[in-house]
């Protein structure tokens, strides 16, 4: 209970720190937010009207106090491109983009697992290699190259899947999964392989324990010992590196969502930067540092329950 | 040296050899002409005896194109990464041999770098100070200093408690001494491993930001970019995304291939 307590203190100063960092970063853009809504070739008596209604002449401090008031309170500003409350529409992003890190990461475990074990089986032999070099192939390819050639193969040769757009859940829960499906693929794909490696690595090193062998003598049937025995054993690092790895779908689902045109928090993150809706940087990369923070912490707790010899401190 | 002579270490460092040979001298020996010279008879053509790699949308050869972007991506991804071991060097050292109050501060800033996503702060970074390649360099340096600084703190702290570190404070070297003769020649190997594999990253990372027009910029031919120019051709000239892809793909491969092997050779106890 201890460590809980004082890993969601962790937590806060962390949430705190991340706040800090990303006010600063965003308020040393050339221009501000007065510049953007009005333009560069606007009357500078405007101008200034604007910025001391905005309170953009305030020292930096206060209008961190603000912000972040605002943030904890529920008022999050207004997007200065999308002209609308901020919190509703990051709200209604981070359900389309968590439908893609859900099915990417399901993709990714469902490959990597049974695909690491195999390899891990057959140690140096043909099969090891050729998932290792699979794997090694899926690090080395960058996600958005491979979103690219999945359009072109799935979308417009065979026309399988739609190669752009978004459809929420709510409103058609089949057509929102076809939607995702290719962008999902693509983010799939590089974990998959990080996965692949994890589990094989993991999986050897368990399979050279006394309990394996144990096992076997006992007569028990290969795949029992594998499957049961082994696996067990090995799934906890890989779970972790899973959970650690939600940091780096965030990152590409950026690029992602970009290219799918699929419109989740990687695109509103995007189209937020690129022009400059200054507001709308701050709460976005806010949220998506928060978000992986707290992915973290879950996968830390639940990290206890998959081996329970595991002692939070 | 025999055990960089496996499969994957001949492959890796053939294919690194021949990416650096390009970057240094390509620019030397091919005219940077060559790669800007408009054939508007030749537009998206595809692969031919003229054009071995086919054209892109302005009838530039692809291939000297991917020739001369290797200098520009190469170049980007090492300067990036000798920017974050430049920031993290210092930051994990001192973190790692000194620890206590020191140690707390350092890494609860660099834990709080890490949950930003890198490429989610190289964006930010380039979108706030302006795209291009200076920007770009920085961009990527600082978003991967928090990543080595953890690593080198890491290796610092395991040296600091080695026997032969108490032996030198027991004869009474101080602390700078210390670092320079004792911790930094021994935290070396993994760092380079490290490096090697961050230089993978970095290349993927130039051509992400790049791709999302947050990179490079023309008339610049990096890989990314010429990823990013062959979007609206895919259906028509797909050789304009299959060349600077595989481009991309087979570098980072070969340094990712490099790197596991490098780590056998230099780190054994990882592997």
């Amino acid at each position: 209970m201890t460590y809980i307590v004082n890993r969601l203190l962790s937590v806060a100063l962390t949430l705190l720190l991340i706040s800090v960092i990303t006010f600063m970063v965003t308020n040393i853009l050339p221009g501000d937010v007065a510049m953007v809504i009005m333009g560069t070739q606007s009357n500078p008596e405007a101008l200034a009207g604007l910025r001391e209604s905005l309170g953009l002449n305030d020292p930096l401090i206060v209008q961190y106090g603000r912000w972040i008031l605002g943030i904890m309170t529920g008022d999050w500003g207004t997007s200065l491109v999308f002209k609308t409350a901020i919190g509703p529409l990051i709200a209604d992003k981070v359900v389309a983009s968590s439908l893609i890190v859900v099915m990417s990461m399901t993709i990714a475990l469902s490959c990597a697992v049974p695909l690491g074990v195999w390899a891990s089986v057959h140690r140096d032999k043909w099969q090891d290699n050729t998932a290792s070099t699979t794997a090694l192939f899926g690090v080395s390819l960058p996600d958005f190259f491979f979103g690219i050639m999945l359009i072109l193969l799935f979308a417009r040769y065979l026309g399988w899947f739609p190669s752009s757009g978004f459809v929420h859940p709510a409103d058609d829960f089949l057509g929102a999964v076809r939607h995702a499906f290719l962008p999902s693929l693509a983010l799939g794909l590089g974990l998959m392989a990080h996965l692949t490696r994890m589990t094989r690595s993991t999986m050897m090193s368990v399979l050279g324990q006394d309990f394996i062998r144990m096992a076997r003598a006992k007569g028990l049937r290969e795949r029992t010992v594998i499957w049961r025995c082994a696996l067990a054993n090995a799934i906890g690092p890989v779970i972790t590196v899973a959970g650690l790895q939600v940091g780096y779908l965030f990152g590409s689902i950026i690029v992602i969502e970009s290219l799918f045109n699929f419109t989740g928090m990687g695109w509103l993150t995007y189209q937020a930067l690129l022009n400059r809706d200054i507001p709308l940087i701050q709460s976005t990369v806010f949220v998506i540092a928060a978000v992986v923070m707290l992915t973290n912490l879950i996968v830390d707790l639940l990290y206890t329950l998959i081996d329970p010899r595991i002692k939070l401190s | 040296m025999r055990r960089f002579l496996t499969g994957k270490g001949i492959f890796g460092g053939t294919i690194l050899l021949l990416v650096i040979v390009t970057a240094l001298f390509g620019p030397l020996l091919i005219p940077e002409t060559w790669a800007t010279q408009m054939d508007m008879r030749a537009r998206l053509a595809g692969p031919s005896i003229t054009h071995p790699l086919g054209t892109d949308q302005l009838g530039r050869d692809l291939m000297y194109r991917v020739l001369l972007g290797a200098q520009t991506s190469m170049m980007i991804a090492g300067t990036a990464v000798l920017m974050s071991l430049l920031i993290g060097l210092p930051i994990g050292v001192v973190s790692g041999y000194f620890g206590g109050w020191i140690d707390n501060v350092l890494m609860r800033l660099v834990d709080t770098l890490l949950a930003f996503p890198a490429l989610l702060l190289a964006l930010t970074i380039s979108a706030v100070l302006g795209p291009n390649l200076t920007n770009t360099i920085i961009a990527i340096g600082i978003a991967f200093t928090p990543y080595l600084a953890r690593i080198i703190r890491g290796e610092a702290l395991r040296v600091a408690q080695m026997p032969y570190v108490e032996a030198a404070r027991s004869v009474g070297t101080s602390d700078g001494k210390m670092i320079l003769r004792h911790v930094l020649p021994n935290i070396m190997p993994p760092i380079i491993v490290q490096a090697t594999i961050s230089l993978a990253f970095a290349i993927l990372a130039e051509a992400g930001l790049s791709f999302l027009g947050l990179g490079t910029q023309p008339p610049d031919a990096s890989w990314g970019l010429m990823i990013q120019a062959s979007r609206d051709y895919l259906d028509i000239a797909p050789w304009t995304a299959l060349v600077p892809g595989a481009a991309v793909a087979l570098t980072v491969l070969g340094l990712n291939m490099f790197g596991d092997v490098l780590r056998d050779v230099l780190d054994p106890r990882i592997a």
